[in-house]
């Protein structure tokens, strides 16, 4: 275990390093970042100044939720960075030198790329996510716990969504627009799931676990998830997992590598 | 160490119809044999040269033996492992090189590279640095170090990334055409490394190449395949001199080519260019003597030269037959 850390600072340095190679694109990749997340705060703030409810929910309600949407989809981005560029390794042939080295593969080609731009804009999410936490009322210790977890599990299943964009590129070399299709479904998450009529909410609930990655760690916070909805979500978030696993095991064996 | 028993490899690519309907829904696939039931068995400290040409299934049997490609059927044994199922232990006793892959930190200094390598094969501090004041010297790459990846010539980064894959001293190394696009200089840099290395560390090398005279310089035996069978398993003397009948003569003239000299030699069917003052005839080697003394009683010339036939020529024409069988 000492050894994968040891590696995974090591590959960590050396992205930070490669990053810096590039201050033009640094500076304007945190622009883009910084600005998308003012628009759709100020959207937010807005609709809900004339509408004053979304969904049932209050602007700070909204808020949570929009956060909450922020937080993993900032983390996924900063932890899973290589997967963007995965295509390349595939095409280049430097995805055959990976399969031989003496460690798990995903640390490289999954957590081989942490991004600190956005660590960066991490931080002042995390300040803003707390401060609207607070302003909850009757917040209590349990809520903040299981908002935890399940923030944990959301995480979980951003990581299986990851696998499935990596295996697809082994099988098909495509990783831009599954990971594309994969940011436009959490987007869908960046308000509650209750938004949505049925079927739709069912799907992007427990199909395409969305709602259970996003919507319930908030939902959790706002004290309006129940014991069994919590169960079902860590059941799905594991089986989800496990199959995005088996399908990377079966990219593999079908992967037939780059010619000379 | 390296056991192959009925090694069979298919690869499926789709088949683009004209209706893109068709194309997405109902894909068809054409197989494409890669390797068709290869055997073969590769002692410890042995340099073997897989040979062949383009689309052969050199590279194929290379990653497989490796690990990264899994087989469509057969039996594999590396050190005791199967190479697919990507055992630490056994993946920290190979070393995988291509010379047409970077593997290196493209933006960085090298060392930086290096220095992953050293975590990650868990090289303690006084053999890492042992290995790479060895491995610098014997490339003289000292002054290389600090400069990023990027900014080396193609010759110096193949030499780095000989280095970064040496440095945990693996026991088997995979070379897959570690000269392509090189220059003579680099290129015989290189050979010479390959063979200094083989020698001192007793590793096993298998080795791939279309520069046969690289072969030649390094491989005590040679796997030739084509269309992923092995027409040939031993070694590149024996194969040359069994398979080559003919001999290159190289004359220089001091004068014109007597009429009585070309008639003697078009009535042998010896074919020849003549391209003043040089002189180049192909011919058997059972009329070789036949032809010297022709040479020497009629023509006048400046100098001589006997070759033997290219190798890549053997080759090619020992591939041929064997396709046409």
């Amino acid at each position: 275990m000492k050894k994968l850390i040891k590696i995974f600072f090591l590959l960590t340095k050396t992205s930070i390093q490669s990053m810096l190679t590039h201050q033009i694109g640094v500076i304007t990749f945190l622009l883009g970042k910084i600005l998308r997340f003012i628009f759709y705060f100020s959207f937010l703030f807005f609709l809900l100044e004339k509408t004053k409810f979304l969904a049932g929910y209050n602007f700070n309600q909204a808020i949570i939720f929009f956060l909450t949407f922020n937080l993993i989809d900032i983390i996924s981005q900063m932890v899973f960075r290589e997967v963007y560029r995965f295509r390349q390794q595939v095409i280049s042939g430097s995805l055959d030198y990976y399969l031989t080295k003496p460690y798990p593969i995903f640390l490289k080609i999954l957590f081989g790329g942490f991004d600190v731009l956005d660590l960066i804009t991490l931080i002042p999410v995390l300040i803003l996510t707390a401060y609207f936490v607070f302003q909850i009322p009757n917040l209590l210790l349990i809520n903040i716990f299981l908002f935890f977890f399940l923030f944990i599990n959301g995480l979980l299943i951003s990581t299986g969504f990851h696998i499935l964009v990596l295996s697809s590129a082994v099988l098909t070399s495509e990783v831009d627009h599954s990971i594309m299709i994969f940011r436009d479904l959490s987007r869908m998450g960046a308000i509650s799931m209750d938004i949505y009529k049925e079927p739709l909410r069912s799907i992007l609930t427990f199909v395409i676990p969305i709602g259970i990655m996003i919507t319930y760690p908030a939902k959790a916070l706002l004290n309006l998830l129940n014991l069994q909805s919590i169960f079902i979500s860590f059941l799905i978030s594991f089986f989800f997992l496990f199959f995005s696993l088996k399908l990377w095991n079966l990219a593999l064996k079908k992967y037939q590598s780059v010619g000379n | 160490m390296i056991k192959v028993k009925n090694l069979t490899k298919i690869y499926k690519t789709p088949i683009r119809k004209t209706n893109l309907l068709a194309d997405i829904f109902f894909r068809q696939y054409k197989e494409k044999t890669a390797l068709d039931n290869i055997s073969f068995e590769i002692n410890t400290n042995e340099l073997i040269g897989f040979i062949g040409p383009n689309g052969a299934g050199k590279t194929t049997t290379m990653k497989i033996l490796s690990g990264i490609l899994y087989p469509t059927f057969g039996e594999i044994n590396v050190l005791g492992y199967f190479p697919f199922d990507k055992k630490p232990e056994f993946l920290k006793k190979i070393s995988f090189i291509s010379g047409q892959k970077n593997q290196l930190f493209w933006e960085l200094p090298v060392t930086e590279s290096f220095k992953l390598t050293k975590e990650i094969y868990q090289v303690n501090d006084s053999d890492y640095k042992k290995s790479l004041s060895n491995l610098i010297d014997l490339f003289n790459v000292n002054k290389l170090l600090k400069q990023p990846v990027k900014t080396l010539s193609l010759g110096q980064r193949m030499k780095m990334e000989l280095i970064n894959a040496l440095l945990y001293n693996p026991q088997i190394l995979f070379l897959d055409e570690p000269t392509i696009g090189l220059d003579i200089f680099s290129q015989s840099a290189i050979i010479n490394f390959i063979k200094k290395y083989q020698k001192n560390f007793k590793s096993t090398i298998i080795l791939t190449s279309h520069y046969l005279q690289d072969v030649k310089k390094l491989a005590q035996r040679i796997i030739l395949i084509n269309q992923g069978k092995i027409i040939y398993d031993g070694s590149l003397k024996k194969l040359t001199d069994k398979h080559s009948n003919k001999k290159i003569i190289k004359i220089i003239l001091d004068c014109e080519i007597p009429k009585n000299f070309l008639e003697k030699i078009n009535q042998q069917k010896i074919s020849y260019k003549n391209n003043p003052p040089l002189l180049e005839i192909i011919i058997e080697k059972n009329k070789l003597s036949f032809l010297i003394k022709e040479v020497i009683n009629k023509l006048s010339f400046q100098d001589l030269t006997i070759e033997d036939e290219p190798i890549e020529e053997i080759i090619k024409n020992f591939i041929n037959n064997q396709s046409k069988n």
